[in-house]
């Protein structure tokens, strides 16, 4: 699907190449690094892809200022070397960086495990430029890190999904990298415990980087976990940290300690390397499981959604950032019943009880995937729609795809 | 953007007696005498009696004020308590103006999930203190949360001197309900993180009570620290005290505060209350870290020797909780103390990189002699956020219109270093003029179709923050006088 893409090097091209899809009404598809572009509903209209891929210069980096100026077509893995060289890092977690690109990230708002430490993407973005349907060159924030001059068009643009603008460039507030981290990881007999642990988390001394909960066989299988005695009926708790080696230090003996008072006896460690499971940061990214769903809710609604899923399939298996209310879902197999009756009957009604919502990202080509099943949940559609028709009145950009038909 | 012509006064009058009927006399005010405290807020040069103002107390009042005021095409402006200091709440053509202060409810506060529900009129130290004893906190604190009320603050994206480390009130709200412009009631976001859709969350927080007139708000609650560091580096200059700003920022620590005071200003604070500062000293910084225990004193040794390396003449460290209160009351009543400099004063709010300090600093000494008008700092320096008070008289015209030309050349110095107008006052009336300078004619059009889509009959909040499309900004005729909070 699609015509070839075109790859524009400069804004102005962009600008251009939106005023040739509006002179032949050709809806126009942003293209980062295409990593989750089966993701949501396709239109049947002939589409242009519009690729990023050569904006992707570094434009301003005053390192000192612990900002960075980047185009948006530049590679997460690209970034994060450049920000290394420094001693600094952007810190958040995205599947396959070496092919999703930052504009991509922020238009799907993705956030990964660290966002409980140190915040979500839409935080670290102070300074955008995209062109939206109308052509229209704009821009939003600038490069410091306290503005309030204007609309805040960081914010408007992150998880729009391209569907406002096609984003060209963004200034991004950066982070030191830690001294040192380290992850504590252990098995958790049932749900109550799990729970009772992850509530413990948040009055502990302890400041986690990251808090997650896993469980199926999936985990089950990973090698870095085998000593946890991960079963196909318990939880695992792993927990990030991150800081000074003295903090670190100091966290490791504290948590382990209460751990221990909660009965753990063993937990594991992993020490001086903040990724011993790439299987957290790229779980999502699995399109070979038969589906996979996100759901958003409160922090302790993230177990009762799990047992939601587990009654419907026992074999999924699970990643939550559990101190965030973000769960991830692979189911073994493809629901029999349905996929609507499952998004619609059992999983959004078990989100919602948490204040959230259900979306899928990975269903198999060809499953009858409506617009309401793949964003089960509501959204304040007269607002959204209102901005999506000022800023795209043609329905150019991403035509389809989103919550707004 | 729509102009709204002025209501006639008949209009007024049947405007009146239809809010009293829906929402109960006792909520409605029209006598002149009580209008005239609603004449503008904390930026006084700009006045203008709104026609009636109204107390809502719940959400279906707002939204019966709302629909009438539509009924009958009369503006409407919301106010929290009126501690903007750009001009937010200016009635510009008159109208009704909606103060929200009844609608002061903290409804629910959740632990667990880490939020609390809260209806806009709620002062922010008042959750603060609701908070207490709980180990969590509502991390935004602008200077002015005795007063100011969270709708307020979500309304400006206010900020603090916490605000380094901890973010501005954007970071910390996770939803709002609120009251459309055309009377429409929309939930956005909740209590659970990513809500679907457009972040609208993040696009209204800061939009200057122009899209929309917020009656509860979910407040993200965030842990306190296990443990703080607080010293006071005192500096013979002022590019030293600078220097090392940028010295503990480029070494990666990132403190919960760093702020800086100039020695106009330490000579006014020590005048209030003696706290025994050296006067001879150009500048002091004072610095907080906090975090866990264990690791906050490697943190504060190393900003100590930065400091020194930077040429710090003595770094003090508060000893207990009761010196770091004191050495806190005397930043956050640095606005008290200037009273006793002279009899007006205009404070800005610009934003430059923060390697850039040093630069606008002495660009600020230039401008100060350049007009013969002095100035004197308060920084949240570790955010690049200066606040350049202008000392003045505004009994002499000749002064007031330095005060305006210095303060001008200041701002158009923070656009030159690459930075912004507005840290967090926001743009309101005060800075309209500089809009065209910060953005450009299509930056602005795409603001003006955010408005739209939200309030398309501009009735809401009109005239504030996008110049008319005419570009007839407001001209400044006076520069602030800061009442002293
Ligand atoms: C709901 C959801 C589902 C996801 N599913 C998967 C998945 O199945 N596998 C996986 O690996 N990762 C997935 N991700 C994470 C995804 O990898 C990241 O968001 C990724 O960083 C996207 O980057 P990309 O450059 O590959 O974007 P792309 O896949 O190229 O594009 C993703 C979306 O962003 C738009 N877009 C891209 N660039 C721009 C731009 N410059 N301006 C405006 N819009 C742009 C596209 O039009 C498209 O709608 C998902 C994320 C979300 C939020
Ligand atoms: C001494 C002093 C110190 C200050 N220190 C700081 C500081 O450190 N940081 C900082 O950021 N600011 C500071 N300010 C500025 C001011 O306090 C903030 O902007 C504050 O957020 C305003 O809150 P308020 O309730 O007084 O709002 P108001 O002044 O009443 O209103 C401000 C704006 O918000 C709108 N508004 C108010 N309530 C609502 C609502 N419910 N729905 C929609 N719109 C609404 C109004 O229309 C107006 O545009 C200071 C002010 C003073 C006087």
């Amino acid at each position: 699907m699609g015509s070839p893409a075109t790859s524009p090097t400069s804004s102005t091209d962009v600008v251009a190449a939106v005023q040739r899809a509006r002179a032949s009404k050709t809806p126009l598809q942003p293209v980062g690094g295409g990593t989750s572009l089966h993701f949501g509903l396709q239109s049947a209209a002939t589409v242009e892809q519009l690729s990023l891929a050569q904006l992707n210069r570094v434009v301003d980096y005053p390192a000192r200022d612990m900002t960075i100026t980047v185009e948006a077509g530049i590679t997460m893995a690209q970034l994060a070397e450049t920000l290394v060289k420094e001693h600094q890092r952007l810190p958040v977690d995205v599947p396959q960086a070496d092919r999703a690109t930052i504009g991509g990230v922020i238009a799907t708002n993705w956030n990964g495990h660290r966002r409980y430490g140190q915040g979500s993407l839409r935080d670290f973005v102070i300074g955008i430029e995209a062109v939206d349907g109308n052509g229209l060159l704009f821009h939003g924030g600038g490069r410091v890190v306290k503005n309030v001059a204007g609309y805040d068009f960081c914010k408007l643009l992150c998880g729009s999904f391209g569907t406002l603008g096609i984003i060209t460039q963004v200034t991004l507030k950066v982070r030191p990298l830690p001294e040192r981290s380290a992850w504590l990881a252990c098995s958790v007999n049932d749900a109550k415990k799990a729970e009772t642990m992850l509530a413990a988390l948040q009055q502990s001394a302890v400041t986690p980087a990251a808090v997650e909960l896993v469980s199926g066989s999936v985990w089950q299988k990973e090698a870095a976990l085998a000593e946890t005695n991960l079963t196909k009926d318990n939880f695992g708790l792993l927990v990030l940290l991150e800081g000074t080696t003295t903090e670190v230090l100091w966290m490791k003996d504290h948590l382990r300690r209460e751990w221990r008072e909660a009965g753990i006896v063993n937990p594991l460690m992993q020490d001086g390397c903040a990724e011993p499971w790439p299987a957290v940061q790229e779980f999502s990214a699995h399109i070979d499981s038969p589906l996979t769903v996100q759901a958003s809710v409160t922090p302790s609604g993230v177990l009762p959604f799990v047992a939601a899923c587990r009654k419907r399939d026992p074999d999924c298996s699970v990643l939550a950032h559990a101190g965030n209310g973000a769960v991830f879902v692979r189911f073994a197999k493809f629901p029999d019943k349905g996929l609507s009756e499952l998004m619609m009957g059992d999983l959004q009604p078990a989100a919602a009880a948490h204040h959230g919502h259900v979306v899928i990202l990975n269903a198999p080509p060809g499953a009858a995937i409506t617009h309401r099943s793949v964003w089960g949940g509501e959204a304040p559609l007269a607002v959204m729609t209102a901005v999506k028709k000022k800023f795209d009145p043609l329905d150019l950009l991403n035509r389809g795809r989103f919550v707004y038909i | 953007m729509q102009s709204i012509p002025s209501p006639s006064a008949s209009t007024l009058t049947r405007l009146a007696d239809a809010l009293r009927r829906a929402i109960g006399a006792e909520n409605v005010l029209t006598a002149r005498s009580d209008l005239m405290v609603y004449e503008c807020d904390g930026f006084v040069i700009e006045k203008n009696s709104p026609d009636v103002v109204v107390f809502p107390r719940s959400t279906a009042d707002v939204v019966k004020i709302v629909k009438l005021c539509n009924e009958m095409q009369v503006p409407f402006v919301p106010r929290g308590a009126g501690t903007s200091l750009a001009g937010g709440c200016l009635p510009i053509g008159g109208g009704v103006m909606i103060v929200l202060m009844r609608l002061n409810r903290i409804v629910e506060i959740n632990y667990r999930d880490r939020y609390a529900v809260v209806e806009p009129g709620v002062v922010n130290v008042h959750l603060t203190n609701a908070l207490k004893g709980s180990g969590y906190h509502y991390a935004p604190d602008p200077s002015s949360q005795g007063a100011c009320t969270i709708g307020g603050n979500v309304a400006t994206n206010s900020g603090g001197p916490h605000t380094l480390k901890y973010g501005v009130t954007v970071n910390h709200v996770l939803g709002v309900e609120m009251v459309m412009a055309d009377g429409a009631v929309v939930q956005l976001g909740g209590p659970a993180e990513d809500p679907l859709g457009l972040d609208l969350v993040g696009a209204f927080v800061g939009s200057e009570g122009t899209l929309g007139v917020v009656t509860k708000v979910w407040v993200r609650l965030t842990r306190n620290p296990q443990g703080w560091r607080t010293m006071l580096a005192i500096f013979e200059s002022c590019d030293d005290a600078t220097q090392a700003i940028s010295e503990i920022i480029g070494a990666g620590i990132v403190p919960a505060a760093l702020e800086m005071m100039d020695q106009g200003i330490l000579v006014a604070i020590e005048a209030a209350f003696s706290f025994g500062f050296p006067l001879d000293a150009q500048a002091i910084l004072l610095i907080e870290v906090d975090g866990l225990d264990a690791g906050l004193d490697q943190q504060r040794d190393q900003i100590v020797e930065l400091c020194k390396k930077s040429k710090a003449r003595e770094v003090r460290l508060a000893k207990d909780e009761k010196e770091r209160l004191k050495l806190w009351k005397c930043r956050k009543q640095a606005f008290g103390a200037i009273g006793r400099l002279s009899p007006s004063y205009c404070t800005q709010d610009g934003v430059v990189p923060r390697t850039q300090l040093p630069l606008i600093q002495r660009k600020i000494t230039e401008i100060s002699a350049k007009y013969d008008i002095k100035i004197v700092n308060v920084f949240h320096a570790g955010d690049g956020n200066i606040h350049p008070i202008l000392l003045f008289d505004e009994r002499d015209a000749a002064q007031v219109e330095r005060v305006l030309h210095a303060s001008n050349e200041i701002l158009e110095a923070c656009l030159d270093c690459g930075g912004s107008v507005t840290g967090e006052h926001g743009i309101g009336v005060e800075k309209i003029h500089f809009m065209q300078k910060m953005f450009s004619p299509d930056d602005l059009v795409a603001m003006d179709n955010l408005r739209q889509a939200f309030n398309p009959v501009g009735n809401l909040s009109p005239m504030k923050m996008l110049p008319t499309a005419g570009g007839c900004g407001m001209e400044q005729k006076h520069p602030g006088r800061r009442a002293a909070l």
